[in-house]
């Protein structure tokens, strides 16, 4: 009669019945309760291999560089980090990654609110399509790909250029310099901080504006006091990934910076390649890692995780 | 009792006979050029499917195909696959290989003469000294400062002043120091390290030759002046785009570039200013570690590439003066103050042995960099 009765399940219910008890060989009951441990596996290995990795880039760069064999001296000593500090070049470049970080970040959050709001906020599910389908598309072009199509655009033959010369104006210095990798970079992070908003955005229910409008709150007054502070953990969210990418971006200040607007990725990887100095290469990563970790863990404390946090968004976390 | 006779089993005498017939074809190899000789265990059959060489892209791989990888896989029926891995990025990767005992990425390394030397400081080249192919080389394909052969030079090549005739309306530059005319500001280029150039701009900065390496401020002030113009500084594949996107007027770089520029249809010429230009050499080197047959085989491509036949077509398709005394420069070239033959011709170039810029190469970068990055 059972047996008759489960033929009967749908096709899903029986082959997840066989799952479970596949599962059930391989993880017995009496093992539940470290299923949670389980799960952590993966993420424990993948985060216990990048630890690895540091502590041998923690190791090199206590070791300088003998010219003479090119290899690094058994010897350690704090020689790659007192470099650092005595070249200005390498402050400078700390100095002028630091900024584009936060000028990326500033940039990206401004334009990447409004696109969320209206994907969210939309009634429309043709344009709600349409803002999803722009907002992955960028995903499919690679970050190189992407930099180079906009030297088609804004080069002195580019696009704009071109029009501007066909209106008789005078050509403009668009790329090649500081402020077109920080452009390309914020177009670049954009998607990234987009979703990172949308849960946020989607948490606010649409009745609360209403709730605040019905309350005599014009439309700037709602956004002002009912929106954005609701839409924090989204800000929150999107402001640390926008900001550690950037601050570790490599392709886009090398291929719009014209050389001269290098980010610190760049400097790491001169060390490494074009000097083959590992040491101070390695001293370089780990003033990176350190700088960008000790700004990210100070925005977790004093702000909290937002939409990185897994109680969710359009609440305080973290606090 | 069976009386016992010896029997050879068959596989035995195939590999024996394999054995002889390609040692005696070999000794009257239509390779013409000797060959090494070759060690018991290297026999026919362990000929490998395939050696990996590391290449240049763009014209550097389609003329190292042309004359040196074809007719060298005609030859030995050994196919050569090319690596196009930067040689930068591809030297940590064979140190490493070599450090740990494990087989290297590749068989020969194509790389600059400075970038060899390192490798050789560092011990993970093999001696090339028995390649037969060296007899009669130029002295310019001996390593220099270094103890044999632990590469060989194959070229020389000059960094040229490259140039737009249309910005140049007056006739090529006659100086250097062109490029501190506002008119070019964002419209020069120079490799991102300054290699090339470095010794140049100390002459161009009012410094001599004897100034090179103790006194290099005339070059470093040089820099800061020419900074103030907003140069652009890339790779070989940002100044074929730079010219061919009317993005650049003048650059300082490699000769086949330009060259290579120019056939494919971008007006660019080139000079050599009255400071002179940096020659310099490439070459080729074999890394430890690999198999004995493999090891083989890949310096028998070494070998190939010093053979008149290969450096005929190889140095001939790149534009460059080869190791091999007596052949003749291509048509457009003949004359060319980028194709030095003669002692003269050396004369006006500036050359800076190879140890020094081993010893002094990354201290320049650093300058440079300091100066460019501000």
């Amino acid at each position: 009669m059972a047996r008759a009765g489960r033929q009967s399940y749908p096709l899903t219910w029986r082959l997840l019945d066989i799952a479970e008890r596949a599962a059930r060989l391989v993880w017995p009951r009496r093992w539940k309760r470290q299923v949670g441990y389980l799960m952590l596996t993966p993420a424990v290995l993948l985060v216990g291999l990048l630890a690895i990795g540091l502590g041998y880039m923690a190791e090199y760069s206590l070791h300088e560089l003998d010219l003479s064999t090119y290899r690094l001296v058994e010897e350690y000593s704090l020689v790659n980090y007192q470099t650092i500090v005595d070249r200005p070049v390498y402050l400078r470049v700390f100095w002028r990654t630091l900024l584009a970080a936060i000028l990326v970040t500033l940039f990206a959050l401004a334009l990447a609110f409004p696109y969320a709001y209206l994907m969210v906020r939309t009634s429309s599910a043709r344009m709600r399509k349409f803002l999803l389908i722009a907002l992955f598309l960028p995903f499919f072009i690679g970050q190189v790909v992407r930099a180079y199509g906009w030297l088609i655009v804004l080069g002195s033959e580019g696009l704009i250029n071109t029009a501007l010369g066909a209106l008789g104006l005078p050509r403009l210095d668009l790329i090649y310099n500081y402020p077109s990798v920080i452009f390309g970079l914020t177009q670049y992070m954009l998607p990234f901080a987009v979703l990172m908003m949308v849960p946020a955005v989607a948490a606010i229910g649409e009745e609360v504006e209403l709730a605040s409008e019905g309350l005599g709150a014009n439309w700037m007054q709602t956004f002002r006091h009912v929106v954005l502070p609701l839409a924090r953990p989204g800000f929150i969210g999107a402001g640390i990934v926008v900001f550690t990418l950037s601050l570790t971006d490599f392709a886009m200040p090398e291929i719009l910076g014209g050389g001269t607007s290098d980010f610190i990725a760049s400097s790491i990887y001169d060390s490494f390649f074009q000097i083959s100095n590992f040491g101070l290469g390695a001293a370089i990563a780990m003033v990176l890692v350190g700088i960008g970790s000790v700004l990210a863990a100070a925005m977790f404390i004093l702000v909290g995780t937002g939409t990185l946090g897994m109680t969710g968004g359009g609440r305080d976390t973290g606090r | 009792m069976a009386s016992k006779r010896f029997i050879l089993p068959r596989r035995t005498f195939l590999q024996g006979s394999a054995g002889l017939a390609g040692t005696a074809a070999l000794g009257t190899s239509a390779l013409g050029t000797g060959m090494l000789a070759r060690p018991m265990s290297a026999l026919a059959q362990d000929k490998p499917e395939e050696i990996i060489v590391r290449v240049w892209g763009g014209a550097w791989g389609e003329a190292m195909r042309s004359g040196v990888a074809d007719p060298f896989t005609e030859m030995t029926g050994i196919n050569v696959r090319f690596d196009y891995t930067e040689d930068n990025e591809i030297r940590p990767r064979i140190w490493a290989a070599v450090d740990q005992g494990r087989v290297p990425p590749i068989h020969v390394n194509w790389d600059t003469s400075t970038n060899a030397t390192i490798s050789a400081l560092r011990g993970v080249t093999v001696d090339l000294s028995d390649l037969p192919n060296l007899e009669g080389l130029l002295p310019l394909a001996r390593p220099v400062g270094l103890e044999g052969y632990p590469l060989v030079n194959t070229y020389a090549y000059v960094y040229v002043c490259a140039y737009r005739p249309e910005a140049f309306p007056e006739g090529p530059p006659q100086s250097w120091r062109i490029m501190l005319e506002p008119r070019f500001r964002g419209r020069i280029a120079l490799y991102d390290d300054g290699i090339g150039f470095n010794p140049i701009a100390v002459i161009a900065g009012g410094g001599t030759i004897d100034d090179i390496p103790d006194n290099m401020e005339a070059g470093w002030e040089f820099y800061r002046q020419l900074r103030e113009n907003e140069p652009l500084l890339g790779e070989d594949p940002d100044f074929t785009t730079w010219f061919q996107n009317g993005e650049i007027d003048i650059a300082c770089t490699i000769s086949v570039n330009a060259r290579a520029a120019r056939q494919s249809g971008i007006d660019v010429e080139w000079t050599v200013p009255e400071e002179g230009c940096k020659v310099d050499t490439d070459g080729l080197w074999v890394p430890r570690g690999l198999p004995e047959n493999e090891e083989y085989w890949a310096k028998q491509y070494v070998n190939f590439a010093l053979s008149r036949e290969a450096q005929a077509a190889w140095c001939s398709a790149l534009g460059l003066p080869p190791v091999y005394p007596g052949l003749e420069p291509p048509e457009d070239l003949v004359g060319d103050p980028a194709y030095p033959t003669t002692e003269e011709d050396f004369a006006r170039l500036v050359s800076i042995p190879s140890p020094v810029l081993v010893e002094n190469q990354p201290i320049w970068f650093e300058r440079f960099n300091e100066i460019f990055q501000g």
